[in-house]
């Protein structure tokens, strides 16, 4: 099957984009020298009758603005990117729950971009990244970042779902240096997220909240091993990352992740040299929601261990589809 | 044609004692306006103070020299600033007797 760098060619993009390897349709090209390409803060939503936010959804309207960053640190000056000099910088406040804590407000960066889909089939997310904590004290740090991930949410006709994986680096101080999934575990609704509404019905009437699965990056219980109740170990999904020897060198990191959505199954997870297979493995499903019919949605964060900023750099990324190899795609939304 | 990009620093915060917006890189940009939007104010003489800082390394704070002016009520205001290098944030200082302030704190940027 054609890749895409062998149907734009390299002068079409340089090697900006010949370091990626997507598939047949690139919907998005990332390139943070050129600007934020729609990659925003996410905000939690609001009720019918009052701009407020839902009870219960207060740590959601602190996820940080990002930023575009040259990777400026204290006695080295600036890194720049792994290309040209910006990169998009999420970042924490500098606090943080216990691991087996509720997420306190500013201890999670999370940004998002808004896309729909045309095609069921396979959609790939790429990109170049390293992540730090603040190099504002002594210490070398690793242990100072509990975790970055990437989140897909999608809808189709039926279903709303949410492939994501994020790496466990480290829990209450402890490494754990590991690839998870979203997947969750078999808990109630109310379990899942405290029976709390988030988003207004379609008729405009009432209000209802996540069903077990949805948001898997903040709701769930957690433990304080790091776990929780929305994520699984990938099949020997341990790696140790290039963290580099001090608190203010960083190193830039490859990372692939392909679902495919004619099936709503996870595929594949690469890390720089290792890839990990996750084929049948299949997201929780939810019902659909209102509104968002033909979702495509790509959701990033980070998020702090100890009372130190954490930081996630993204060099730049790329977004794109291709048909599904597992079946014929175009199950088209019928019925809605 | 420029770039520009407007990051909410504070989202509906409440302020009792000082405080500075978080660390803030901007050095792709040449120019910068921080608005205060103050929705609720409470207390005896109730005063919000402000200035631009700066910072070779989002640690060390320098005053840039550009102040804000004293909010004192419920409204907007902003303060603009120039030739800031890479790092951008806003120290503030509240003062009266069982003071708050109610709002959000915006940085726009172009360039």
């Amino acid at each position: 099957m054609p890749t895409a760098s062998r149907k734009y060619g390299t002068t079409a993009f340089g090697v900006g984009l010949d370091k990626f390897r997507p598939l047949e349709t690139i919907l998005s090209y990332d390139d943070f020298d050129l600007g934020f390409h729609g990659w925003t803060e996410l905000t939690t939503n609001y009720q019918q009758d009052t701009v407020a936010i839902f009870p219960g959804s207060e740590f959601k309207i602190d996820l940080r603005p990002p930023m575009l960053s040259s990777a400026t640190f204290p006695i080295l000056g600036t890194h720049g990117a792994m290309n040209g000099t910006y990169s998009l910088k999420l970042a924490t406040r500098a606090r943080a729950a216990g691991a087996g804590e509720g997420i306190m407000p500013g201890s999670f960066a999370q940004c998002v971009k808004r896309l729909t889909w045309q095609d069921l089939g396979r959609v790939q997310f790429e990109m170049w990244f390293t992540y730090k904590p603040e190099a504002d004290r002594p210490g070398v740090g690793e242990n100072e970042l509990r975790a970055f991930g990437v989140l897909w949410d999608i809808q189709d006709s039926q279903h709303r779902y949410f492939p994501a994986v994020r790496y466990l680096n480290a829990a209450d101080g402890v490494m754990k240096q590991k690839w998870q999934f979203a997947q969750a575990r078999a808990v109630s609704d109310e379990e899942w997220s405290g029976g709390v509404a988030t988003t207004v019905s379609e008729d405009l009437k009432s209000a209802h909240g996540p069903q077990r699965g949805v948001d898997p990056q903040w709701y769930g219980r957690r433990y304080r091993d790091g776990s929780t109740d929305g994520f699984r170990d990938v099949p020997e999904g341990g790696q140790k990352l290039c963290y580099n020897e001090s608190f203010n060198k960083i190193n830039w990191h490859y990372l692939r992740f392909l679902v495919d959505t004619s099936t709503r199954a996870y595929v594949e997870l690469q890390c720089n040299d290792r890839t990990f297979n996750l084929r049948g493995v299949q997201p929780t499903l939810a019902d659909a929601y209102a509104r968002i019919w033909n979702l495509l949605n790509l959701a990033l964060w980070v998020e702090a261990d100890t009372n130190r900023r954490c930081f996630l750099f993204v060099d730049s990324l790329v977004i794109s589809t291709g048909p599904s190899r597992a079946r014929p795609t175009r199950r088209r939304g019928k019925g809605r | 044609m420029k770039q520009i990009h407007t990051a909410v620093l504070e989202r509906n915060g409440s302020f009792s004692e000082d405080f500075a917006t978080e660390p803030y890189e901007a050095g792709w940009a040449e120019e910068a306006i921080f608005f205060v939007k103050i929705d609720d104010v409470e207390g005896i003489d109730p005063a919000l103070t402000a200035q631009v800082q700066v910072s070779p390394d989002g640690m060390t704070w320098m005053n840039e020299g550009t102040p804000l002016p004293a909010v004192k009520q419920a409204g907007g205001i902003f303060t603009r600033v120039r030739h800031f290098g890479n790092w951008l944030r806003l120290t503030c200082q509240v003062s009266g007797t069982d003071a708050n302030f109610s709002g959000t704190i915006f940085l726009c940027l172009k360039g």
